[in-house]
């Protein structure tokens, strides 16, 4: 358990093609005991950071430390770092036991306990049945697990799990994910978890660090991304069905605060349900993007009116895509609803559930009628 | 009115039965889904409908006509896949047109045919292109639009969805059904994610173990799976399993799990003695009540705009409950819950054959 710090990283990848600058002055602390997710889509950043935290990149600038101590020039088996590789990386001679076990070799551990902690993790991650077995004899799943659970029984300062779970059969994936994020409270590991799978990431971590052209986006609990996300690309990013968002001229008066949606939709509330700060602010914006969640945009009466395209209910949640002047919008509803297609629906949402961005810079204006 | 009809439908690599005794009717213009996991034979079924394999034993039959004898080019199926498989060569618009060439179409039914199509999928700014210049989600329609031009009975569509980014995904999954129902084709639609099999089937036909276990309605699907295995393949968490006995007391019906007596509906009781693989799916898993199974919370993980408990009994039985995240309280871990299990999402299915058991 140790805090680990990254204090104004840059990575710059040169060649005679010219230089990428793969990761921009990167400050990320995750405090000891924390689970944290880099996410972001490939090229983002995520694994070059990653590869600098373990060792097998150079720092441009900027230094990394763990539990106090500066860890970027130290060579990797060094650092106190535990991985899990994307590739899984397992010892092709070696048992999926003996594999799990090799980290525990060098420790002081006596035999019994190192077999009863690679017993408990592999019972853990389901594959005590394959102990036995050569990684080439078993499915890339089970080699995926192998490889996580020869990562986490290791005693270690941070544990880095690249893709840790996107292999994983999706019978088993749910249960995985609170066993291991049970584990990792329970023995208080400091985790950086790398995915660009938003749904991994919000399973797991504490902290989501969203990460795009080699920027830190936004760093901050799932709970607080999905409320309050600061820039559009975080907003667009993450949520599954994505944020619908339109362009919109602002009518603020003393009474009311309309947003004019292209197409010709008006959504108005009482200037009461918006703080007077965003009011002002909003006097001076005459143009915004708006926001609005498939989760919050919900089917009944309401300003926006539009035909379905598509009604898609998908056993424990519905889809609704509906065509509002031109544009599709979605819907989502946590009930079973049924719509044919073509039919005519209005839609509303609530003023605490609308996100508002500066068209020009992306950045947040306000959150649920509040500035950000 | 049946456009294609497959009966007794098997297909051998020597000794190698891939599967035994497919029977699938589709109606004209219907959706339907070939859902099932990798190796199960789906894409290797759509080349024999579209002839490009032979049968080992059966009939496919085409608008009342066995196409056993028919060449490809002359069945009206057409296919697209989730490799794209786009002539690097050639423009879109000569990708799309080659199906109409291959029928030996006038030039301007050619022209035609194409910018019809292509205004369909939203590419005609992108026609001139070559494929390398396309983005997937480009290529993808590129690929459906060929697909579509010659204007096919029969449209097979093999996981096309599987290449492209979530994003778009999702935006096609929306989109799909109204294209394919404007196209008036009668489609088979391959693939591996259950979502997508409900979003866009009129029937699903699960395909596992050489057989179509079961061809439902995704409704009927999900909420009356046939066997285990399929209710094991539909829905994120998949459903939770206990092996239990059912057991009659009284006028009230019980299984065990996790050491403590949980009621089940009255009807189970014709099945009293049976050995059951009792299945709750999670978001059938009510926590929020003062009384039921006594579990703990081990963790809490979210999941989109649900939040999803692992919950472990005393005794150890572990299972997941689906809550939305909305939920007036979600529990944190450590907290003690009693744990109420809704009818609708309740199955028991025999441990033997793996058969739901009807209540």
């Amino acid at each position: 358990m140790a805090e680990l710090i990254i204090n104004k990283v840059d990575k710059i990848y040169r060649s005679r093609k010219g230089d990428v600058h793969a990761v921009k002055a990167l400050d990320l602390t995750v405090k000891p005991g924390e689970i944290v997710a880099l996410l972001g889509s490939s090229g983002c950043g995520k694994t070059s950071t990653l590869r600098m935290i373990a060792g097998f990149e150079d720092v441009t600038n900027g230094a990394i430390s763990l539990g106090g101590k500066a860890i970027h020039t130290l060579a990797p088996a060094a650092r106190g770092v535990a991985m899990a590789f994307e590739a899984y990386s397992l010892y092709p001679p070696l048992t999926i036991g003996e594999n799990m076990s090799f980290a525990l070799k060098s420790s002081k551990l006596s035999q019994a306990e190192q077999d009863k902690r690679v017993k408990a993790m592999a019972e853990m991650l389901e594959i005590a049945d394959i102990l036995n077995k050569y990684p080439s004899s078993v499915s890339g799943g089970q080699q995926q697990r192998a490889s996580l659970g020869r990562a986490l029984v290791r005693d270690a300062g941070l544990y880095l799990l690249d893709e840790p779970m996107g292999q994983l059969e999706p019978q088993l994936r749910a249960v995985l994910r609170g066993r291991i994020k049970h584990y990792l409270r329970e023995h208080k590991c400091t985790t950086i978890l790398v995915t660009h799978d938003q749904t991994e990431a919000n399973a797991l971590a504490d902290r989501i660090a969203v990460m795009e052209g080699g920027v830190l986006q936004q760093y901050a609990t799932p709970a607080e991304l999905k409320a309050r996300p600061a820039n559009l690309f975080t907003g667009t990013f993450i949520g599954e069905p994505p944020m619908n968002v339109f362009n919109a001229d602002v009518k603020a008066s003393a009474e009311q605060v309309s947003f004019v949606v292209e197409g010709g939709t008006t959504l108005s509330y009482p200037a009461a349900e918006m703080s007077d700060a965003l009011r002002q602010r909003l006097g001076q914006t005459p143009k915004i993007a708006l926001g609005i969640r498939p989760h919050a945009l919900h089917l009944g009466d309401g300003p926006v009116k539009g035909k379905v395209v598509a009604c898609q209910w998908l056993g424990d949640q519905t889809h609704v895509a509906v065509d509002v002047a031109g544009r599709t919008v979605v819907s989502v509803s946590q009930e079973r609803v049924s719509r044919a297609p073509g039919s005519d629906v209005a839609l509303n949402v609530a003023a605490r559930d609308l996100h508002l961005f500066d068209p020009a810079t992306g950045n947040a204006i306000a959150h649920g009628g509040k500035p950000a | 009115m049946t456009q294609l009809s497959i009966t007794s439908l098997s297909k051998s690599y020597g000794s190698f039965k891939v599967f035994d005794g497919l029977n699938l009717e589709a109606k004209a213009g219907e959706i339907v889904v070939i859902f099932g996991g990798s190796g199960t034979g789906k894409t290797i079924l759509l080349r024999l409908i579209a002839g490009v394999e032979e049968p080992s034993s059966g009939v496919i039959a085409i608008g009342g006509h066995d196409v056993s004898d028919i060449a490809p080019e002359h069945r009206g199926v057409g296919m697209a896949f989730q490799n794209f498989a786009l002539f690097p060569h050639l423009s879109a618009a000569e990708n799309i047109a080659t199906p109409l060439r291959a029928a030996g179409a006038a030039e301007d039914k050619v022209k035609a045919g194409v910018a019809k199509v292509a205004k369909l999928l939203k590419i005609d700014h992108v026609l001139t292109h070559a494929p390398r210049e396309l983005s997937n989600g480009q290529k993808q329609r590129t690929a459906l639009a060929r697909a579509l031009a010659a204007e096919p009975q029969i449209l097979l569509l093999d996981d096309p969805l599987r290449n492209v980014d979530a994003k778009l995904r999702f935006e096609m999954r929306l989109e799909l059904p109204r294209l394919l129902r404007q196209s008036g084709a009668t489609v088979l639609y391959v693939t591996q994610d259950y979502k997508e099999a409900m979003a866009l089937a009129d029937r699903i036909a699960v395909l596992a173990g050489g057989k179509f276990v079961q061809t439902a309605s995704p409704e009927d699907i999900y909420m009356r799976p046939a066997t285990l295995g399929v209710a094991r393949l539909f829905g994120d968490p998949s459903i939770n399993t206990a092996e239990t006995v059912v057991e009659a007391e009284g006028n009230g019906v019980h299984v065990t799990l996790g050491g403590t007596k949980v009621p089940v509906a009255p009807a189970y009781k014709a099945h009293a003695g049976r050995a059951v693989t009792f299945g709750v799916r999670p978001e059938a898993v009510d926590v929020s009540g003062p009384s039921g199974l006594g579990a703990e919370v081990v963790a809490v993980t979210p999941l989109n705009e649900r939040t999803v408990l692992l919950l472990q009994t005393p005794s150890g039985w572990e299972f997941l409950a689906s809550l939305p995240s909305s939920a007036a309280a979600i529990p944190e871990p450590g907290a003690k819950v009693f744990a109420r299990f809704g009818e609708a999402g309740t199955h028991i299915f025999d441990r033997q054959t793996g058969e739901r058991l009807h209540g």
